[in-house]
């Protein structure tokens, strides 16, 4: 399936592209930040209590925070400084803001990847399906379709949340079992549920991507030159209809990667999450304390902009790539 | 099968199509009306020839060519390849016919997958029927003499010479070996030049180093050929054979389509199509979509492998000049029907059918010797085929209408009256807006001293020409009838009077050397015709 020239086209593409590379610079490291949370994180995640001697939350290192304190019936203001301890300050209850930080990412991508596989593997054959071969088979696969379509996919979620509960898978943190991270949450937590659910509510668009495609290119001559040949409609849609529609999918894929990171943080802001480990339910806690101390919530808002944003652009770069009628060095052209 | 029978037979193919076929439509009970695309063809395609498909665009004769595949199925009637209808096949023999019929489509730019590249899209026939069919381990007895060998077993490698020349392995003696088939029907074969072999299935292995002939002596003499090298090995051979046959070249097998010419993706779209070594070829307007001067050039490849692997072909073009370049016969289509079939000599120099000699007329010429010839070029639209004219389908735009028998008119005449009374049928004539403002009353009927004058205004909007008195006075009869809105009458007193056997019967083509389906020829459309024997 990947043939050298894609993979020419894929580095030529990338070496011009500074988008490209910003993007493949961001994921990789929120990819690493996450996969190296337990070795980066400067404190476990979940311990509470990191305040001053006065219970007072740090702000992020450099700043100073004005802090209103009761006492003998008057409010006062302590001057609260920014520690090098805590890079990124604490939150409300005194946790460790960058190491929390460094878990989100983790959530977040695990979510965002493995829904989007999920979405793509339910949708794509169900739509090239509907579309190849067309008629009742359409009918009935899109009618399906059209009922999932009809929900807002945030309300479906949070129906499908309620519905099936919040499961979640424990993982072993191989890391911290291999004595590299001492101190860390010995399992990480894999929201298995979230995933599922965010997949139920995207795969419909998948399907109907898959499906106008697979429409278009059934009525191609090459297909009908491979039916002549006798290929059969399996053969036929492994080998034209689904690499011929693959660019709009993988385009669709990553917006939809970037839809999912935003979806879980909905879900995790408005508490449907198996962990709390989350960027979206980072920014719930501090959504109470924006005026004053607003980097609780800014910093994992950050963090969830910059993935998107990474996912977006390498999007735009595959599907630049990908795509043979686009030559990457403006050589090529009819001979 | 007997030399006379032909190698395709079609017999009442009928092609239609229902559009908006939708959940909808079938809920609320609306019944489809069809496209006939293709209504009732029939035309014998003989071994070795090429038959051309002539029409004008829309006339269903690309949907002839991919029903008879088997691309689409048929509504009706039944296409014989090499004497099995080919609609009943299934399974082994549906993958032989797929093996023996190809088609060369128009598109070249739609033709092959973007994502493949050339070599890919001409391997995909052979992987698809798993080419080459045999297991390279064919074994038969043949006669082999031998000379001076030492071992039971010997490797021998094929050389020019019908006699093997047998290198024993491990350096023992060198052989001489005459490998022969016993008998025509045994599986393996060498040629006159002893580089190639036919093993039964037709897999030619043409480098000498695909061969290997293996001779054990234990109990008579048995002589193994098998093909050294891999099936992948096999085909990237015999790809490089096709692309460089049709006039590529084999170091862009790992190039894309888009960087290929039109001309270039043609060639590469009948190599794919000769992959597999086919009986029969649809072309399907192979050249139209390219470049005058790169349209010839494809023309005479076809013809070049027409002639090398033994080809038939049905050549479907509007294109008139490619048919008389090409074809050994023609059959003309006209909205889902054939209308004249004939050896294109005969159809071009004398043509019958007045479609087919509109058609010849329309091509533009060069000279200026005929520059005041007689142009009868074809008035108004080809009709809807959901709804085809009654009789003969052409009739509605045919300069040569019969009328009836009694009837002394020009044929100018009797077309402008034809079309004023197809009006009137349809009642596609405004009344309300004859004469000035309020001048007529038809809510009324229109007064009876004002009737002359309707007709008359009627009249002049209607029809252009004078009419000679007999005629006049029909149509003036006619159209006071529409003064009181009574087109019922109106309708019927024209066709009392006008009706063509053009539209009553529908007009049979017959069989023979030249058949035609127009009632100029009528029963006697073959009585014209100098008895002579097919070619």
């Amino acid at each position: 399936m990947i043939s050298d020239r894609i993979k020419a086209n894929l580095t030529s593409e990338f070496r011009q592209s500074v988008l490209a590379k910003l993007g493949v610079v961001l994921l990789l490291s929120i990819l690493l930040m996450g996969l190296f949370a337990p070795v980066l994180a400067t404190h476990n995640p979940h311990e509470q209590g990191h305040t001053n001697d006065a219970g007072a939350s740090y702000p992020p290192y450099g700043l100073s925070d004005e802090v209103p304190m009761f006492e003998d019936g008057d409010i006062t203001y302590h001057s609260v400084d920014g520690t090098s301890e805590h890079l990124l300050g604490t939150n409300d209850i005194g946790q460790d803001i960058y190491s929390r930080f460094l878990y989100g990412a983790r959530t977040s991508l695990l979510v965002g990847l493995s829904g989007t596989l999920l979405a793509t593997a339910m949708g794509v054959p169900v739509g090239l399906v509907a579309g190849y071969f067309g008629g009742r088979v359409d009918d009935g696969l899109m009618r399906v379709a059209d009922v999932m379509l009809a929900f807002p996919s945030l309300v479906l979620a949070l129906a499908l949340m309620g519905a099936f509960g919040r499961g979640t898978i424990g993982i072993p943190d191989p890391i911290v079992l291999a004595g590299f991270a001492d101190g860390m949450p010995e399992t990480a937590t894999f929201p298995g549920m979230v995933v599922v659910v965010v997949a139920l509510v995207t795969w419909v668009w998948f399907a109907r991507v898959a499906r106008g495609e697979a429409m278009a290119i059934r009525n191609e001559e090459y297909v009908k030159a491979a039916r002549s040949l006798g290929a059969s409609h399996a053969t036929i849609m492994r080998r034209h209809v689904l690499p011929n529609s693959l660019t709009p999918i993988i385009v669709l894929a990553t917006i939809q990667v970037a839809a999912i990171i935003l979806l879980e943080s909905s879900l995790s802001y408005l508490g449907f999450s198996g962990t709390t480990l989350s960027w979206g339910y980072e920014i719930q806690r501090g959504y109470d304390y924006l005026p004053n101390q607003w980097w609780i919530a800014t910093i994992p808002g950050i963090g969830i902009v910059l993935a998107v944003i990474g996912v977006n652009l390498i999007g735009d770069w595959l599907r630049d790539a990908l795509d043979p009628n686009i030559e990457g060095e403006g050589g090529g052209g009819a001979g | 099968m007997s030399a006379d029978d032909p190698l395709v037979r079609v017999d009442g193919l009928q092609k239609y199509f229902w559009e908006n076929d939708s959940l909808l439509d079938r809920l609320f009970g609306d019944d489809p009306v069809p496209v006939r695309a293709v209504d009732g063809v029939s035309f014998d395609i003989r071994e070795g020839e090429t038959l051309g498909l002539v029409g004008e665009s829309g006339c269903g004769k690309s949907t002839t060519g991919e029903t008879l595949l088997g691309l689409q199925d048929p509504t009706d009637g039944r296409v014989e390849f090499e004497g099995e209808n080919v609609y009943d096949l299934s399974g082994d023999d549906l993958t032989d016919f797929r093996r023996s019929a190809q088609v060369v489509f128009q598109d070249p730019f739609s033709s092959l997958d973007p994502r493949m590249t050339i070599g890919d899209i001409v391997t995909q026939p052979l992987s698809i029927h798993d080419w080459p069919w045999t297991d390279g381990d064919v074994e038969t007895t043949v006669d082999v003499r031998t000379d001076g060998i030492s071992r039971d077993i010997v490797t021998a490698t094929a050389a020019d010479d019908i006699d093997t020349v047998v290198d024993p392995v491990d350096g023992v003696a060198t052989a001489h070996v005459t490998v022969r088939a016993i008998d025509d029907e045994s599986a393996a074969d060498v040629d006159a030049d002893g580089r190639s072999v036919d093993l039964a299935s037709g897999v030619v292995a043409e480098v000498e180093e695909d061969l290997a002939v293996a001779v054990d002596r234990d109990d008579g003499i048995v002589v193994r050929v098998s093909v050294d090298r891999s099936t992948a090995q096999l085909r990237r051979d015999r790809v490089t054979d096709l692309v460089e046959r049709v006039g590529l070249s084999a170091d862009q097998l790992d190039r894309y389509p888009h960087e290929f010419s039109g001309g270039q993706r043609q060639r590469i779209g009948i190599a794919r199509a000769l992959a597999l070594e086919p009986e029969f070829v649809v072309l399907d307007e192979p050249t139209s979509a390219l470049d005058v001067s790169v349209q010839a050039q494809v023309l005479n490849l076809l013809d070049d492998l027409q002639a090398e692997f033994d080809l038939t072909y049905l050549l479907i073009s509007h294109d008139l000049s490619v048919i008389r370049h090409v074809c050994d016969r023609v059959a003309v289509m006209y909205l889902g029907e054939i209308v004249e079939v004939g050896p294109v000599d005969d159809l071009f120099e004398d043509p019958k059918h007045p479609y087919t000699n509109a058609l010849l007329e329309s091509v533009p010429r060069a000279s200026t010797d005929e520059r005041d010839r007689d142009r009868e070029t074809l008035s108004g639209d080809v009709p809807s085929p959901r709804d085809p004219p009654s009789g003969c389908r052409f009739r509605t735009r045919c300069p040569k209408v019969i009328p009836p028998e009694d009837l002394e008119i020009e044929q100018e005449t009797y077309r402008d009256l034809m079309s004023l009374r197809e009006r009137v049928e349809r009642r596609d004539v405004s009344l309300e807006s004859v004469g000035d403002d309020g001048q007529f009353d038809l809510e009324d009927g229109v007064s009876d001293e004002k009737r002359p004058a309707f007709v008359a205004a009627l009249k002049d909007r209607l029809l252009e020409r004078d009419l000679p008195a007999r005629h006049d006075e029909i149509v003036e009869t006619a159209l006071a009838e529409l003064a009181t809105e009574d087109w019922d009458a109106a309708a019927a007193r024209l066709r009392e009077h006008y009706e063509s056997v053009c539209e009553r019967k529908q007009p049979h083509l017959g069989n023979g050397h030249h058949p035609v389906a127009c009632h100029l020829y009528g029963e006697a459309s073959e009585r014209t015709e100098t008895p002579r024997s097919d070619p």
